[in-house]
């Protein structure tokens, strides 16, 4: 499900929250469907599933005061963002033009999530989706590795 | 009292690495014209011929701008502002 040919770790997901994720693609299939990891130490502690304010099969954008509301309660939990997650229900685990464009702060390269890991979830087959993750910084997107946490370990 | 302004990660290097600020301003297009005065080059990362930009959203108190009054929402002493870019994408 997870497949990475990066050995470097950015983020530590637990298989009930990456089966929260996807799940979430899923039930918004055929259109993107998207959310936000928080956490700390490059671990995912909470998965916000958001409702896609723009749904389309190639098209997507938080419901913004979803997000504001999710990023007070990350704040007040102590936690930071570490990442989003979205799907491609008809396309590769890798970011689209847009998904890089939207990265930024328009006009700039200056990321509007330093550090933030763009989770990509392709669904081209719904029963072996694909799950990757990027960093976009700085005008390049570099695959980062994930990692799958069995539920009970510490 | 002055009006508190919660600003982005990548708007902090006009803010000298402030995360948050306070202006005074009677509406939020005040507001970007204060500050453009303290942190040249707000404005125009703000807005586009004197609109909010797409992607970017701002909160008064916690309630999106584009469900108030957009720029001509009105502002008083102790509001907390919020800049935050939208999270989204496409193919």
């Amino acid at each position: 499900m997870v497949r990475s040919g990066v050995s470097s770790i950015a983020l530590a997901i637990r298989k009930n929250d990456l089966k929260k994720i996807i799940d979430h693609c899923n039930a918004g299939y055929p259109d993107e469907a998207c959310g936000i990891l928080a956490g700390k130490d490059g671990r995912v502690e909470r998965v916000y599933c958001m409702r896609n304010a723009r749904p389309g099969p190639a098209s997507y954008e938080m419901d913004p005061e979803e997000q504001f509301r999710a990023m007070k309660d990350i704040r007040q939990a102590g936690l930071e963002l570490l990442g989003t997650f979205h799907s491609h229900p008809g396309g590769h685990a890798c970011p689209s033009g847009i998904d890089v464009e939207r990265a930024y702060w328009p006009g700039t390269l200056f990321p509007n999530y330093p550090g933030a890991v763009y989770v990509i979830v392709s669904l081209i087959d719904r029963r072996d989706p694909v799950v990757k993750g990027y960093l976009i910084d700085s005008g390049t997107v570099s695959e980062v590795g994930l990692k799958v946490l069995d539920q009970d370990l510490p | 009292m002055a009006i508190k302004v919660r600003i982005p990660t990548p708007l902090q290097k006009l803010t000298n690495g402030k995360a948050e600020v306070a202006c005074a301003a009677g509406t939020v297009a005040e507001l970007v014209d204060a500050l453009e005065k303290d942190y040249p080059g707000m404005k125009e990362r703000l807005t586009e011929g004197g609109k909010v930009r797409r992607f970017i959203n701002i909160y008064v108190n916690e309630e999106d701008i584009r469900f108030l009054s957009r720029e001509e929402t009105a502002l008083k002493d102790g509001d907390a502002i919020s800049i935050v870019p939208a999270i989204a994408g496409g193919r």
